[in-house]
């Protein structure tokens, strides 16, 4: 009798041990991976260009990079409405949104005191 | 002024060209503007800002009057927090979430990038860990971030790479060439593999090389995208990607080896092309968008080819610059029946008697589309051309090759044409 109590006792504490392995696995350990970022570089502060203090006299520049043929023309029109004493000149950047245009940012220094850039599609 | 689905990405510029406050003076107009009529554009400019809610008009101008604050002046340096080289410890379970979680995988699982794993990929390699290997950005606009070997050890390994292929992978990663190029057109980009590494890697150049079936073609291709997320700075989409579709091509980056072994005599691989000896194991980038498959029954096949390098660009193919991927029997034929002698011929022939549909003519060329606008000639004429017409005008720029390829297993004469071009080459040996 007492054999058959301890094989009993010895086979529910194994089916316990089943039971409790399927119910509650062990947990995951901890593991330590790298970085997989590369490192990005300081960012240099640049400060904003000077802000006009009135629109007056001024020759302000709205430089078209891919808005198309008419958002801007339409606002050049809207600007020199309401801002008669103001240049407002429509002008398209050369090339692809890539491309660089010295020649156009020399000019705007050159003859501007202001400009507005239409980036987009 | 930008249209008003670019928000996170000037701002992101702003903040990383060092004017963090420039985004207090930016103003959004509706997206897109630039197909939209007159009338459209009309009650937009007298509109508010999409974002803000403000008159567009009254932004702009108080963006050009408004004093500068003293924010608005700051000079020096914004440091970035310092990089650590190891993540904090946690289960592979939560690890695996944070990367995927994070942007720093393709979407796929990756195989989390142990000390023990990084330091077995580094035996692929002579080269020091901390060696540094060079920068990459996603478009010239961003900024470039730099990477060292380990950093790319890393990498490789997620991407499921062996030491074998680190040398690939290094040299793809030091021609800094991003495979995510930023742009709203979705830019695809291709791995070409020459040289004796393609054997001692057992990469496929024969039936379904540029499928998914060899390891190393897979890993490799696998392996830049990542690097160009993670080590590029680049894939965030809105910010560092704005590719408006996506291109599949980017999970592998149409990577396979040229089949050296059946290119007619004559005929040299690309690497011998780009002006490295046979002996020479080299990777190449290239830059496009699709590939367009043709089928093997028409002969002549340079006609062929000019027909569907036609098609490619009249349905809108981008750039001006082509790659053809032949079959070994396309490339026989091409070289034994039409006399082709060395790819270079075929290419120069194949720009030669290129012509240009007339649209496309004039989506490529800005300056010419002015000039027909004002009236100059021949553009004048062209420009009212009906659609489908052809202008005689190559759309290949005279000074790129038309890249010829030889890739597949021989059981058909197809041939694959794409608005490819060539971006770098980088050498393997260096990197062994």
């Amino acid at each position: 009798m007492k054999s058959r109590i301890c094989w009993f006792l010895a086979g529910a504490f194994l089916a316990m041990v089943v039971f409790a392995g399927s119910v509650f696995p062990a947990a995951e350990a901890k593991i330590t991976v790298l970085n997989p970022l590369g490192v990005a570089p300081p960012i240099r502060l640049v400060p904003m260009a000077q802000r006009l203090d009135s629109l007056d006299g001024k020759t302000v520049y709205i430089i078209n990079i891919g808005m198309g043929d008419t958002f801007l023309p339409e606002l050049q029109k809207v600007l020199s409405e309401r801002y008669p004493k103001t240049n407002w000149i429509f002008k398209n950047k050369v090339g692809s949104y890539f491309d660089d245009d010295p020649k156009l940012w020399e000019e705007i220094k050159a003859k501007g005191q202001a400009m507005i850039g239409g980036v987009g599609h | 002024m930008i249209t008003q689905r670019f928000v996170d990405l000037v701002r992101t510029i702003a903040f990383k060209k060092g004017m963090p406050n420039l985004n207090q003076r930016f103003t959004f107009t509706p997206h897109p503007v630039a197909t939209r009529t007159r009338e459209e554009c009309y009650k937009f400019v007298r509109g508010n800002d999409p974002v803000t809610g403000k008159p567009i008009v009254d932004e702009i101008i108080a963006a050009l009057t408004k004093p500068l604050t003293a924010e608005d002046k700051k000079t020096g340096f914004m440091t970035r927090p310092p990089r650590s080289r190891l993540m904090e410890p946690d289960t592979p379970t939560n690890l695996a979430q944070l990367f995927y979680k994070n942007g720093w995988t393709d979407g796929l699982p990756i195989v989390l990038p142990t000390e023990e794993r990084v330091a077995e990929m580094l035996k692929g390699t002579s080269h020091s860990k901390n060696e540094n290997v060079g920068t990459m950005r996603p478009s010239p606009p961003h900024e470039a971030w730099e990477f060292d070997v380990e950093m790319v050890a890393t990498n490789a390994v997620m991407a499921g790479a062996k030491p074998e292929h680190l040398p690939v992978i290094l040299a793809l990663a030091s021609t800094g060439t991003t495979s995510l190029f930023s742009s709203t057109t979705s830019f695809a980009r291709m791995v070409i593999v020459n040289g004796p590494i393609r054997e001692q890697i057992k990469m496929n150049a024969e039936i379904g090389a540029m499928g998914p079936f060899n390891e190393s073609n897979a890993v490799i291709g696998r392996a830049w995208t990542l690097i160009s997320k993670n080590l590029g700075g680049g894939g965030t989409p809105g910010e560092t990607y704005l590719g408006s579709q996506g291109n599949n091509l980017n999970y592998n980056n149409v990577c396979f080896p040229e089949r050296e072994d059946a290119l007619p005599a004559g005929w040299n691989p690309l690497h011998v092309q780009k002006g490295y000896k046979a002996g020479d194991s080299v990777v190449h980038t290239l830059s496009g968008w699709s590939l367009i498959n043709g089928g093997g029954w028409i002969k002549p096949r340079n006609k062929h080819i000019q027909q569907m390098l036609t098609g490619l660009f009249q349905s809108g193919g981008n750039g001006s610059r082509a790659i053809v991927l032949l079959d070994p029997i396309g490339a026989k034929d091409c070289h034994d029946e039409e006399g082709f002698e060395t790819k270079e011929k075929l290419s120069e022939h194949l720009k030669k008697n290129a012509s240009s549909p007339a649209a496309s003519y004039f989506r490529r060329s800005g300056d010419m589309l002015q000039k027909a606008k004002e009236g100059v000639e021949p553009f004048a004429t062209w420009l009212k051309y009906p659609e489908g017409t052809f202008v005689p005008v190559s759309p290949f720029r005279s000074e790129d090759p038309i890249e010829i390829l030889v890739v597949g297993g021989a059981t058909n004469a197809l041939m694959m044409v794409g608005d490819f071009s060539y971006v770098a080459s980088a050498s393997v040996d260096k990197w062994r």
